[in-house]
């Protein structure tokens, strides 16, 4: 079940404030907490798993770095997504143009592809990688965290309507591309 | 032809962020419009596709790389502080933002945990090919050397630091523990020595010269390395004038290009070796971590004397040679009688 975000904050906060009382345990929780949703979300804005990786453990050293200076008026989770989406946005920068592998791109799910069609997983795969790394961002919020669009608009520091542009574009190609996939 | 605000209606209720309103004017519109069914329906299609991937397991190792990494309260085990040097480089320069960072990253991090394996390495002075019980490691020569064939008779340790080395309360107890053994006889660790990538890597001209190179070793020799428990080393690392040195060294550029490296670093088995539980015990170990604080042994890895040495033929044909396995273990019963 998906926490509130009031409850996520709370329970963020207080684990911060015992890591900076330097309880280490504190730490191991948060990754507990993060590395999961983090490193999926690198895995859709990158299509690498080993870039995800990559950047997930980057996203969280620098957190913990950067813990001292967190502003605790801003929610955790939006900080340290947004440190992920910048870190993948960056890393989507330096890199050359790949071609994801298949097993990069998807986790396929149970009971699908067994008659060699392509799964979904393959498919939003694809269809997301042709996305404008901006425009993925905001559908692999939405989507894969199931984040609104104001919370959306906090991560990235947007206004709500431009997340909503985003995302509605966003689909519209993704509409179009899947449309082309299934012919 | 739809509206982009009716295009926004659908959307909108998609992600359940229509008002009642909106809802109902939606409704409305979907029951007099076909286009508008379609639309929707084709948009629903879409959200439900994302609903069908599965989330993907993180990496198992992830969470232990990210700990590993960060700094170490005081007290914290050597082994643990070592591992968060290793990483804390990568991080450091990863926050350096040039274009190949990345891959510099994983090359710098390699290397000063590579400088870790030959220093183990080079206490056994061998890589262990194959396994005889009773030694811990060493046996056939390398088919590509075809110097002096070493005999029990040769190995007679003549180099006054080497020998210094062996007769040293700390060597001797580390090499006689259960951690560093097993960690010979680990399979991952014999595979890695004994590649062939890793044989060049040691004969490469390049690597020598890096390991020789007065910033590489004012790094390594860096107070903070061994201060790394201070709450402010990270930082103080991120601006070590020794690291943007380094970053900027041709040769150290040089290293990274070398295809020989690049292999040992890649490879399945020095992954393995980095993430063996076995190589982590024996960071950990206090006699390991002793034995890196020695004076005595960093004398040893920084001095011309190993260096010549290493560059020898003669020490090639020996490091592959049992005799030596042999000799060392000898002298190291030896001293513990």
């Amino acid at each position: 079940m998906k926490e509130t975000p009031l409850a996520t904050d709370e329970q963020d906060r207080a684990l911060v404030a015992r890591y900076l009382d330097n309880h280490q345990d504190a730490a191991g929780a948060l990754v507990d907490r993060y590395q999961q949703r983090l490193f999926n979300v690198a895995l859709r804005m990158l299509g690498n798993v080993h870039d995800a990786e990559d950047v997930t453990q980057t996203v969280f050293l620098n957190a913990f770095h950067k813990l001292r200076t967190y502003d605790p008026r801003y929610k955790f989770f939006s900080w340290i997504y947004r440190m992920t989406v910048n870190e993948s946005l960056n890393m989507l920068k330096r890199r050359k143009p790949t071609i994801p592998l298949k097993d990069d791109l998807d986790t396929p799910v149970p009971g699908s592809g067994a008659d060699g069609a392509v799964d979904a997983g393959t498919q939003v795969g694809r269809a997301l990688m042709s996305l404008k790394p901006d425009d993925r961002a905001v559908v692999v919020l939405r989507h894969f965290v199931s984040f609104s669009y104001q919370e959306i608009a906090d991560v990235l520091e947007i206004p709500v309507q431009t997340v909503k542009s985003r995302l509605f574009t966003a689909r519209e190609r993704l509409r179009l591309s899947l449309n082309e996939g299934v012919r | 032809m739809l509206s982009r605000e009716q295009v926004e209606l659908i959307q909108q209720e998609i992600d359940s962020a229509n008002t009642p309103e909106q809802s109902a004017a939606l409704r409305s519109l979907l029951q007099q419009d076909p286009e508008a069914r379609a639309m929707a329906a084709e948009l629903r299609r879409v959200a439900a596709l994302f609903g069908q991937v599965a989330e993907r397991e993180a990496p198992a190792r992830l969470k232990r790389a990210i700990l590993d990494a960060l700094p170490q309260p005081a007290g914290a085990s050597p082994g643990a502080l070592l591992r968060w040097a290793v990483r804390g480089l990568r991080a450091v320069t990863k926050s350096m933002e040039e274009p190949i960072m990345t891959r510099k990253a994983m090359l710098i991090a390699s290397a000063a945990a590579a400088v870790v394996v030959v220093a183990v390495g080079l206490i056994t002075g061998f890589p262990p090919v194959g396994r005889i019980a009773g030694t811990i490691g060493g046996v056939q020569p390398a088919a590509r050397y075809h110097g002096k064939v070493m005999t029990e008779a040769d190995v007679s340790l003549k180099n006054p630091e080497i020998q210094a080395l062996l007769q040293n309360d700390q060597v001797l107890h580390l090499v006689q523990s259960d951690a560093f053994r097993q960690v010979m006889e680990n399979d991952a660790y014999r595979k890695l020595l004994a590649s062939e990538a890793f044989r060049q890597l040691q004969d490469n001209e390049m690597f020598r010269q890096l390991q020789d190179n007065e910033m590489f070793r004012q790094l390594q020799d860096n107070e903070m390395f061994r201060q790394l428990q201070a709450q402010g080393a990270f930082r103080q690392m991120q601006s070590s004038e020794a690291m943007r040195q380094l970053q900027d060294n041709e040769l150290f550029r040089q290293l990274q290009a070398n295809e020989a490296f690049r292999k040992v670093m890649e490879s399945d088995a020095f992954r393995q070796v980095m993430e063996n539980d076995l190589y982590r015990q024996l960071q950990d170990n206090e006699l390991f971590r002793q034995l890196q604080d020695n004076e005595l042994f960093r004398k040893v890895l920084a001095s011309d004397a190993l260096r010549q040495l290493q560059s020898a033929e003669v020490f090639r044909s020996l490091s592959q040679s049992e005799a030596l396995s042999h000799a060392f273990m000898r002298e190291a019963m030896r001293s513990q009688n």
